[in-house]
């Protein structure tokens, strides 16, 4: 079993105050200003919980599909995976598309996006976003 | 409403046992953090990991759900602290799943009692993104706790 923790402060209105994400049980960051502003419009610099569940589920889906690979005896030497997460204010996150480049010697690109997509159904992440309407794949080799 | 879009990117190097990856957030360039299975699963010695970026996000889009609720009662806030513990397990003949997200918040809130913030940290809850999709696939708590005027509290 494994437990992550965030800490996160915020000061003032939603509109005009601004939040911290103070620190992490890692360590890893920290700590990383959110502002409404930043997560609504531009960034400027600041991330956003949309920006952190991007780089949750790239990472995830990246480890599965790792995994995947090395146990059907062809390991990947390199992935490159981007996720983008849409999100309508009142309506939550609607969209998650990723994106993956691999190097895989000996694969070819039907295996690759079998076991792509298997990675996408599979990843603990993806599980968890399982109510998103919306996660689309696409996977090819570099 | 707008379309608000976000994106992350890795870059994973070798196999998943002994390999490790970079995640990057693109579209601010906020981060860029070493990933490890080894340390996904076992003691984090430093690094994040998939679970953490989402305690993470989770916690950020609930102090914002907690602040516009007090606000919108009338009471804002003057300083909101969260804590967000995700818990990933092996579940038998599953694997690995996320199994629960655990909130704890704290404020500081003139003119509010114990029970008006508990109510809000409930509709903030209710009104969280985030908490609704997580909610349909795992265990989803809020606690919530008033803090004294200038109180500092321990959030452990």
């Amino acid at each position: 079993m494994a437990d992550r923790t965030a800490r996160v402060t915020w000061q003032g209105s939603l509109l005009e105050g601004r939040g911290t994400i103070e620190s992490v049980g890692s360590g890893a960051f920290g700590p990383l200003e959110v502002t409404w502003s930043s997560r609504a419009e531009e960034p400027e610099g600041r991330t956003s919980p949309e920006e952190l569940i991007a780089a949750a589920h790239a990472a995830c889906f990246s480890m599965a599909l790792s995994h995947g690979l090395a146990q059907a005896g062809t390991p990947a030497e390199r992935l490159e995976t981007s996720a983008t997460v849409t999100f309508v204010p009142g309506t939550g996150i609607t969209r998650v598309a990723l994106r993956v480049r691999g190097s895989v010697p000996g694969l070819d690109p039907a295996a690759f996006a079998q076991a792509a997509e298997a990675a996408k159904a599979g990843c603990p992440v993806s599980k968890a976003l399982a109510a998103v309407p919306e996660i689309t794949l696409d996977a090819a080799l570099a | 409403m707008p379309r608000i879009v976000r994106e992350a990117d890795i870059v994973w190097e070798g196999t998943t046992a002994r390999g490790s990856g970079v995640v990057t957030a693109f579209s601010s360039g906020a981060f860029a953090l070493p990933i490890t299975i080894a340390s996904r699963v076992g003691e984090p010695e430093g690094k994040t990991s998939p679970e953490e970026l989402l305690a993470a996000a989770h916690a950020a889009c609930f102090v914002t759900s907690l602040g516009s609720e007090l606000a919108r009662g009338g009471t804002p806030p003057e300083r909101l602290r969260v804590r967000c513990t995700i818990t990933m397990d092996e579940v038998e003949g599953v694997g690995h799943r996320i199994v629960s997200s655990a909130i704890s918040a704290r404020g500081v809130v003139p003119g509010c009692d114990p029970a008006a913030f508990a109510q809000a940290a409930e509709a903030a809850d209710a009104g969280c993104p985030f908490s609704a999709l997580i909610r349909a696939s795992a265990a989803v708590t809020v606690e919530a706790t008033l803090d004294t005027e200038g109180g500092g509290g321990a959030d452990g």
